[in-house]
């Protein structure tokens, strides 16, 4: 966490570096991203520190700060020197599934968690050879892998209070002392006979760890919950579908589009009591916002793939929630996709940053969407200021900002019993958890970004609680260009690009930025990358022993020096055909994803391991 | 020590009426073996919920699939395979995705008729459902006739070609 010392002094000389570099922004070419203005500004600096942030040599929480900037303000590695980044250590995590999520370092300890079984290993970075200095290694019932539907994967631990706190696939969130590895307390929350599980990262603040279920496409109910810090037992949850009282949905909502706004939605959306069975999970990154009190999260599609099974706007499904962290009411909410027919799901992270926009500083979040959008929308209120394609999209022509509902296009609209063809993005979306970075140095958004396609075809479907509630014949392949993945820099004021990298495959891992100027990414092939942030001319890169679907860090190591670590491994959705040994000559396999990477085989098997770089 | 005797004896019982259902029949005539239930597929007929793991173990030797080359019974047993919601977990054309691809020839539990049967009705410890007691023996076999069809010409409704129209 920051350090509060000084800090008001600080704050001062901050808000007046702030409006001058504020005035120099704006003098600039209007064509070039205006620097975005953080917080808390050291003078002399052009390097922003996000509310939250960990101390600059460590990684303490998923997005690094509670904005998920994924930004470092290291500079020991740098576009001039990069190049001679070469590994200095590697670690075996034991497990073959794909390795989401990222390693924290906490002090001279790194912690890194396993897909199932969900392993956590407390490794000694004093010490050359990295020993563990304990490693927790959960009961997590086996019969939780088939539960879950795209790879057994994990999005990584949260420190916080003296804890490590991460979820276990078969529901259960455990907390254990980061120092000595005992276990403090194990909350159960989910149950896998319904089709539940948890894959993503703890979120913690003001003493409450926040987490989220899986299973949308097993036909739960989607909720988010906090728990007390001390003991994890459940202060509050609200479900994503239902009653407004199970929401957390009361007076004090105040969505901005007129469609949001009316009682009980979570229920009037849905045909009957199809909402009890809604999905709209809540799976992905969680960030907070000290200064409205807000948190941010979205959740997952709506039950069933087949839309004809549930007419209606199936909230709160897609949607983008901002609630109060201490008692879970919602203060606003924003659906991206209404009446969801593609399988969009609206759990990406929500970056939370302040960027100056046609001569103001907008308070905004920025998220890039599965279906193909890169919002940027004020955070006070749920308003979308921008939100333009940022891959090839043809399902929708455009968000209309006055109704913030999308123009959707006729042709591409799926149902039961008809095959609609080359729809892009395709469900994997043009994002899919793979989280961005933000630098405010360069003002520019970091996006792994898909280029894909699909034909979709509604089915019948039954459900049946514990197995897939789908009805969808799905199946993916290359986007316009050939190209499956793009590494994309945008300019989220102007909402345009401004470069970007094609990749052979989906660009399935996350990103990190750093003060250094050079952003890292992975590829499903193996190669990890170091750009320079601000040009995206490609400064280094080194083929890892496995694809890369998790998420680079920076820290400081004991002697000093910068260290950057990325787990490898691949899997999760995009490489469950690797992961899983799947069969190319079925395209459907996978929810249709196998079609889109039916080469994978040929460029990597499965793996486990942390690489760690340094010069 | 009673419980694995009355097991035994229910897969006697399972095993004689597997035998008896294929004295005289002439499968390629189609409709249900003289004896085993006829398929009736309906929603009403959707079993309520299934968990994953194993329960009651279920022993039955050599016992031979029924529906062994019959093309209407693997038609049948596409039919099932979408109504069970198994290509949910193995994949549209059963390639696999939360579940292992059955369309290759590496099988985790074994591949004998007794074997998928087994699978199927106990369920397995990495989150195959026991689907015993749920899906009617008839439409079991119903659906392992289907399974062995996979990558044959006789597969019903095989996979459209992967394709990349875009490159």
């Amino acid at each position: 966490m920051i350090e509060r010392k000084g800090r008001r002094a600080s704050m001062l000389v901050a808000g007046a570096f702030g409006a001058l570099l504020f005035a120099v922004a704006c003098s600039k070419d209007s064509s070039a991203p205006a620097v975005a203005v953080g917080r808390t500004l050291p003078a002399g600096s052009t390097t922003s520190t996000f509310p939250g942030a960990d101390k600059p040599g460590e990684w303490n929480q998923p997005g690094r700060d509670w904005a998920n900037t994924r930004f470092s303000p290291l500079d020991g590695i740098t576009t001039a020197n990069v190049a001679n980044l070469k590994v200095a250590w590697t670690f075996s995590t034991g497990v073959l599934n794909g390795h989401e999520g990222q390693p924290l370092v906490v002090g001279s300890t790194m912690y890194v968690t396993t897909p199932w079984p969900n392993i956590t290993y407390a490794l000694d970075l004093a010490d050359a050879h990295a020993p563990a200095k304990w490693a927790f290694a959960p009961p997590t019932a086996a019969a939780s892998k088939g539960e879950a539907c795209c790879d057994v994967v994990n999005r990584g631990a949260v420190y916080s209070n003296g804890k490590i706190i991460w979820n276990l696939l078969d529901g259960h969130t455990v907390a254990v002392d980061a120092v000595t590895g005992k276990q403090l307390w194990m909350t159960t929350l989910a149950d896998i006979n319904k089709g539940e599980t948890m894959t993503m990262a703890p979120f913690a603040v003001k003493n409450k760890v926040f987490v989220g279920v899986s299973g949308a496409e097993m036909g739960i109910r989607g909720w988010i919950a906090a728990l007390d810090i001390s003991d994890g037992h459940v202060v509050w949850k609200a479900y994503s579908t239902g009653p407004d009282k199970d929401v957390l949905i009361g007076p004090n909502f105040k969505p901005y589009y007129a469609f949001m706004r009316g009682k009980d939605l979570g229920v009037t959306t849905w045909p009957s009591d199809q909402w009890k069975i809604g999905g709209a999970s809540v799976w992905g990154w969680v960030t907070y916002d000290p200064e409205t009190n807000l948190l941010f999260y979205g959740t997952g599609n709506p039950g069933a793939w087949n839309p004809d099974l549930r007419p209606g706007d199936n909230l709160w499904s897609m949607a983008i929630f901002a609630r109060d962290p201490d008692t879970g009411e919602a203060k606003w909410a924003y659906q991206m996709t209404p009446h969801d027919m593609w399988d969009y799901d609206g759990i990406n992270e929500n970056i939370v940053a302040d960027i100056p926009i046609d001569g103001q500083t907008r308070k905004v979040l920025l998220h890039a969407e599965r279906n193909g959008f890169a919002y940027v929308i004020d955070r006070t209120n749920g308003q979308v200021i921008n939100a333009q394609p940022f891959v090839f999209t043809n399902w929708a022509t455009g968000i209309d900002l006055n109704t913030g509902r999308p123009n959707r296009v006729p042709e591409k609209e799926t149902r039961q019993g008809v095959t609609i063809r080359n729809i892009c993005p395709s469900s994997t979306g043009g994002k899919d958890q793979q989280p961005t970075a933000f630098s405010s140095r360069t003002g520019l958004w970091y996006i792994p970004a898909t280029n894909d396609c699909m034909d979709y075809e509604g089915t019948a479907v039954s459900y049946i609680a514990g197995t897939p509630y789908l009805g969808a014949d799905v199946r993916m392949y290359a986007g316009p260009g050939g190209n499956r993945g793009e590494f994309i820099a945008w300019d989220p004021g102007h909402g345009r690009k401004v470069w970007g990298i094609k990749e052979n495959f989906p660009v399935w891992s996350g990103v990190l930025v750093t003060a250094g100027d050079v952003a890292f990414y992975g590829t499903m092939d193996g190669w990890f990358k170091a750009v320079d942030a601000r040009t995206g001319t490609p400064l280094w890169s080194f083929k890892t022993g496995s694809g890369i679907i998790g998420n680079p860090i920076a820290y400081t190591g004991p002697d000093g020096k910068e260290y950057v670590a990325i787990l490898t491994g691949v899997g999760g959705w995009m490489g469950a055909i690797v992961s899983a040994n799947l069969s190319p000559d079925d395209p459907t396999a996978a929810l249709g994803a196998t079609g889109a990477s039916p080469d994978l085989k040929k460029y990597v098997a499965p793996g486990g391991m942390l690489f760690v770089f340094g010069l | 020590m009673a419980t694995s005797r009355r097991m035994v004896i229910c897969a006697l019982i399972l095993f004689a009426c597997a035998c008896e259902a294929n004295e005289g029949r002439d499968v390629t005539k189609g409709g249900p073996p003289a004896g085993v239930a006829q398929s009736n597929v309906t929603p009403d007929t959707i079993p309520a919920g299934v968990m994953p793991g194993i329960h009651e173990r279920v022993i039955l030797g050599d016992v031979k699939n029924p529906y062994t080359n019959s093309p209407a019974a693997a038609r049948e047993g596409r039919q099932l395979f979408l109504m069970y919601n198994c290509v949910g977990c193995h994949g549209g054309r059963a390639g696999g995705g939360m579940g292992p691809s059955l369309r290759d020839s590496a099988w985790s539990y074994g591949s004998t008729d007794a074997d998928l049967f087994a699978t199927i009705v106990e369920g397995r410890p990495a989150g195959m459902p026991t689907w015993g007691g749920k899906i009617p023996e008839d439409q079991i076999w119903k659906l392992i006739a289907y399974v062995r069809t996979l990558r044959t010409p006789q597969e019903p409704d095989p996979p459209p070609p992967s394709i990349q129209p875009n490159r």
